[in-house]
């Protein structure tokens, strides 16, 4: 495997440890084998302790410190081992990155240790761009794209240009730019399960304006997003794919796309 | 307050599902989406120093609520120089009191009104009709939302909600009977009829009420901006004009007044500066040939007070720009009406529960998606997708959550600090929910998810988890 | 009882400085701030005033001539005459429009719009190149009705007059006293509302139309 590493002129690769977040996990392996991919071919060595589920953020998100502090805490220590902590999640990022920091500012024997998971933490995306020097030779995706800027990657941790960045080095892919590709899809996590009908209005018009681009594939870094939106478009009967941008960038698309079916090609 | 007591306890959950039933709000809702936010984004664009201009608008307001008392005093002082009037109310009843007295006193029959969102707050207009006036909102977008018998659903443009033919509708039932007989349909004939309608309450009334954008301690001037000019012939032509405020309006000085008109305007239309920005301190004076013989200023506090020093604090630096409506998804999705109090939004999310009590209010601070975009738009700073996590902390906290919820999220929550367990109690269901959507690649009903499958599909999960493949795989250590 | 002024700024105290005491310095401090108050960040732009204003006040949808004070009456006339309009006007006051000997072509009240007022002709205290905005003061012979009532808005205004920020004319509403004043309205284009399908519609109660004339 052709691999160039910026950063460190590889003898030792870095480490690296996945959270593989739990919506990849139970929904969509392929997007955490994706990344373990990615990140390999980039020339990092890549740990999946099985001591990791969830982030947490359901439990935040409904103001539940107390579940979400011994969550993070499993996190955190999930992960002390490693150089750098990446996932395939805006959202789960800013989580780790953002929040776990907040919850234990006063908490003198976790906070450090919080902050010290948080330096090292980094999405997927960025984490290819600006911190390896990722080759995508001999990848391909013919098809016309359109980018889902998910929200927390977007506002907390300034991730735009970094998934654009790489897909233009993906040999066939053609970008069609979503209008309002930065408004909100609906998702929300737990917020789709609670007001359903008004996370449904959303995502009715988000898949509106995804028609409008012409597009045949929507991308994008998170798997809530991805999932309210292909969910949406299917049972609106749309044909289009819709991949996780790790899944593009790894090559794995011939399998069936995020809520098609298997049989369907 | 029976007024308010019985608006707030239509459950939030059945005002948004009869909004995202009702097709002409959908299809106002839908026209107005995105004008607001492209203007602000093209007046955003041609400022660089706008960011800037952000930060020196919040130190201000930081900077006021950290002197508060002194700088009411302050203004208080000048008002009272200039020959005008100031009353203080510990709440909205308090207030409407004051008012109607004043009303009373004077013997008003007529009454008009700028728009004044803490007038809504006080239900000032059924307070003055019971005692006997004529409450005209002058307005356009209230006066249309008076017509209907309703409340604004927007703090900036009451009547977004309405189409053309609704409006055409309403003129024709309410303006018939004054000799406007003709049906109006078009927008400049509708805007035209309500000129001239409206022109004969301006200068019939006894009273005006006017809200304030500002209050600058420097003159003792409440600042109002408008594009209409209704505010202006509200504070010009009555005999007496009374300004309602918030007690968090106060601004030193002319020159900060500069910086928060900068990013008034330009976030709540995209303009750069609305058509009027009229400073009135005080009566006519000695000599003018107009203006208000009496001058009174009702200040409010209503739950502000309490406000102060406390994690919600940042609330009080907003200016009622509207902004962070014009950028809420579910906002657009279901209006105004159905957060069910006078302020709508993410900024009437984190208010009202502060305002009118948390239990009061449980839905608005987790209708949200959290998407953080109220936040970044907001020309104070106020972290508001923050401020609403606070919120649901503080429910969780007070336990005003149901009992089922939390059992649900702690059990969770126990599972997933057992992350062995975890993948091994996942792995049946998961395999299930896999059998039943194998074929199709999504499941269109599934218990448990709620109304989560009543609008889209649910894409079918993998038959074994990653974690489980990738450790009997045992591909690594 | 406590009065509800004093319950208020009592509960504002407490809840600010845990029951730390107001002091009259205190008070003093703010004051001070107030009166020397400075501007704070400012756009920047690189055009003369007079150039920015125009084409601000354009951009707001207000028409302007270039005119001699020996022109107010003519420009007027012109303008009034170009719109179909009767060459009369209610009239306001100011160093310009009082010097103005009026000829039997115009037809001035010196009183306050009422509602049927057609045209009004004011004098500006100032105008804010940075937003094309025109700065009115009331005064003994300057309602400000004058202002909102009338279909149609004349304003004269001295270039010299024209400063670059609000702040500017903040500090000579300040060095002419003028701050005391009941009105200072600052006018930015016609009257407009977007309240009828998020579309601008002019002429909603204020003037329908705002033409400013520039003496030099």
């Amino acid at each position: 495997m052709q691999y160039v590493v910026t950063e460190i002129e590889t003898k030792t690769p870095i480490s690296v440890g996945l959270f593989v977040t739990c919506l990849a996990d139970l929904m969509r392996p392929q997007v955490a084998f994706a990344a373990v991919s990615l990140l390999e071919r980039a020339g990092c060595r890549v740990r999946v302790p099985r001591e990791q589920s969830c982030c947490g953020q359901p439990a935040l998100n409904s103001g539940d410190r107390a579940s979400t502090t011994g969550i993070a805490k499993n996190v955190i220590q999930a992960f002390v081992q490693d150089d750098y902590v990446v996932t395939p999640s805006g959202s789960c990022a800013d989580t780790l990155i953002n929040k776990y920091p907040a919850l234990f500012r006063h908490d003198l024997q976790w906070a450090s240790q919080a902050q010290s998971l948080a330096d090292k933490t980094f999405e997927l995306t960025s984490f290819l761009t600006e911190k390896l020097d990722l080759n995508l030779e001999g990848i391909s995706y013919p098809g016309v794209c359109t980018y889902h800027d998910s929200c927390s990657g977007l506002r907390e941790l300034g991730i735009q240009q970094q998934p654009r960045t790489l897909l233009a080095d993906v040999e066939g892919l053609t970008l069609s730019e979503l209008e309002d590709s930065s408004v909100c899809c609906g998702f929300g996590g737990l917020f789709s399960v609670k007001y359903p009908d008004i996370s449904g209005r959303i995502v009715t018009d988000k898949c509106a304006q995804i028609q409008h681009t012409g597009a045949d594939t929507v991308l994008g870094g998170d798997l809530g997003c991805l999932l309210n939106i292909a969910g949406r478009l299917r049972r609106e009967g749309k044909g289009l794919k819709v991949f996780h941008i790790a899944e593009v960038l790894a090559g794995m698309t011939d399998g069936p796309a995020i809520g098609e079916a298997e049989d369907q090609t | 307050m029976s007024l308010s007591a019985s608006s707030q306890r239509v459950e939030f959950q059945e005002r948004a599902r009869q909004a995202l039933g009702s097709a002409s709000l959908q299809r106002a809702m839908a026209k107005a989406r995105g004008g607001f936010v492209d203007h602000r984004q093209d007046a955003v664009d041609a400022l660089p120093e706008f960011d800037a201009i952000r930060d020196a608008a919040r130190d201000i307001k930081d900077h006021v609520l950290a002197n508060l008392d002194g700088y009411l005093e302050l203004y208080e002082q000048k008002v009272i120089e200039n020959g005008g009037q100031v009353h203080w109310a510990r709440d909205a009843d308090e207030a409407s009191r004051i008012i109607a007295g004043i009303c009373t006193e004077a013997g008003a029959k007529t009454v008009t009104k700028g728009k004044s969102m803490v007038s809504e707050e006080m239900y000032l207009n059924p307070v003055l009709e019971a005692a006997g006036m004529t409450v005209v909102e002058t307005d356009l977008g209230e006066y249309i939302v008076q017509l209907a018998g309703e409340t604004p659903s927007h703090i900036i443009a009451p009547a977004v909600h309405k189409t053309r033919e609704q409006i055409t509708d309403l003129f024709h039932q309410h303006h018939s009977p004054l000799g406007y007989t003709d049906r109006m349909t078009q927008r400049e004939a509708l805007v035209n009829e309500a000129r001239s309608v409206l022109r004969e309450r301006f200068v019939t009334a006894d009273v005006g009420i006017t809200g304030a954008n500002f209050l600058v301690a420097e003159t003792g001037a409440n600042v109002i901006v408008t594009n209409e000019g209704n505010g202006d012939l509200t504070s010009c032509l009555p005999r007496i004009h009374i300004i309602t405020a918030g007690i968090e309006k106060v601004i030193p000085s002319l020159d900060d007044l500069s910086v928060l008109l900068r990013v008034l305007a330009r976030s709540a239309t995209g303009q750069e500066f609305s058509s009027y920005t009229s400073l009135y301190s005080g009566p006519r004076r000695i000599g003018d040939m107009e203006g208000p013989e009496a001058y009174h200023v009702v200040l409010l506090d209503n739950g502000r007070s309490r406000l102060l020093g406390g994690q919600y604090q940042p609330m009080l630096r907003c200016i009622r720009c509207g902004a962070c409506l014009n950028h809420c998804p579910v906002y657009g999705a279901i209006g105004g009406h159905a957060y069910g109090w006078v302020y709508p939004g993410p900024m009437g999310s984190v208010l009202t529960p502060l305002l009118n009590g948390f239990d009061q209010s449980l839905d608005l601070p987790n209708a949200c998606t959290l998407n953080g975009r109220c936040k970044e738009v907001c020309p104070v700073r106020i972290p508001l997708s923050d401020l609403l996590l606070k919120h649901r902390l503080e429910q969780h906290d007070r336990r005003l959550n149901t009992v089922l919820g939390r059992f649900l999220l702690s059990a969770w929550a126990w599972l997933v600090c057992r992350p062995r367990l975890y993948q091994g109690v996942m792995a049946l269901p998961l395999w299930v929910m896999h059998r039943l959507g194998q074929r199709r690649g999504v499941l269109s009903r599934f218990p448990g998810a709620g109304g989560w499958t009543d609008s889209r599909d649910l894409p079918t999960p993998a038959p074994r988890s990653f974690l489980r493949q990738w450790h009997t795989r045992n591909l690594r250590p | 009882m406590k009065s509800a002024r004093d319950e208020i700024l009592g509960t504002l105290r407490k809840s600010l400085a845990a029951g730390e005491p107001r002091t009259a310095r205190r008070l003093e401090e703010l004051r001070s701030r107030i009166q020397n108050s400075l501007p704070q960040v400012q756009p920047h732009f690189d055009d003369d005033p007079l150039t920015r204003f125009c084409h601000k006040h354009v951009a707001v949808h207000g028409t302007y001539d270039r005119i001699r004070s020996d022109g107010i009456e003519a420009a007027v006339v012109r303008h009034l005459t170009g719109l179909g309009l009767d060459t009369q006007w209610h009239l306001g006051s100011g160093p310009l429009l009082d010097q103005t000997r009026w000829t039997d072509q115009a037809f001035v009240y010196r009183k306050t719009a009422d509602k049927n007022t057609k045209v009004a002709v004011s004098e500006a205290f100032a105008a804010v190149a940075e937003t094309g905005t025109l700065v009115l003061c009331s005064g003994p012979a300057v309602p400000s009705s004058q202002n909102f009532l009338p279909d149609d808005h004349v304003i004269v205004v001295e270039s010299h007059r024209i400063v670059r920020h609000t702040e500017d004319a903040w500090a000579m509403l300040r060095d002419s006293g003028a701050t005391s004043r009941r009105a200072v309205n600052l006018i930015t284009g016609p009257s407009k509302t977007g309240d009828i399908e998020q579309t601008i519609q002019y002429g909603a109660h204020g003037p329908r139309r705002l033409h400013v004339l520039i003496v030099e």
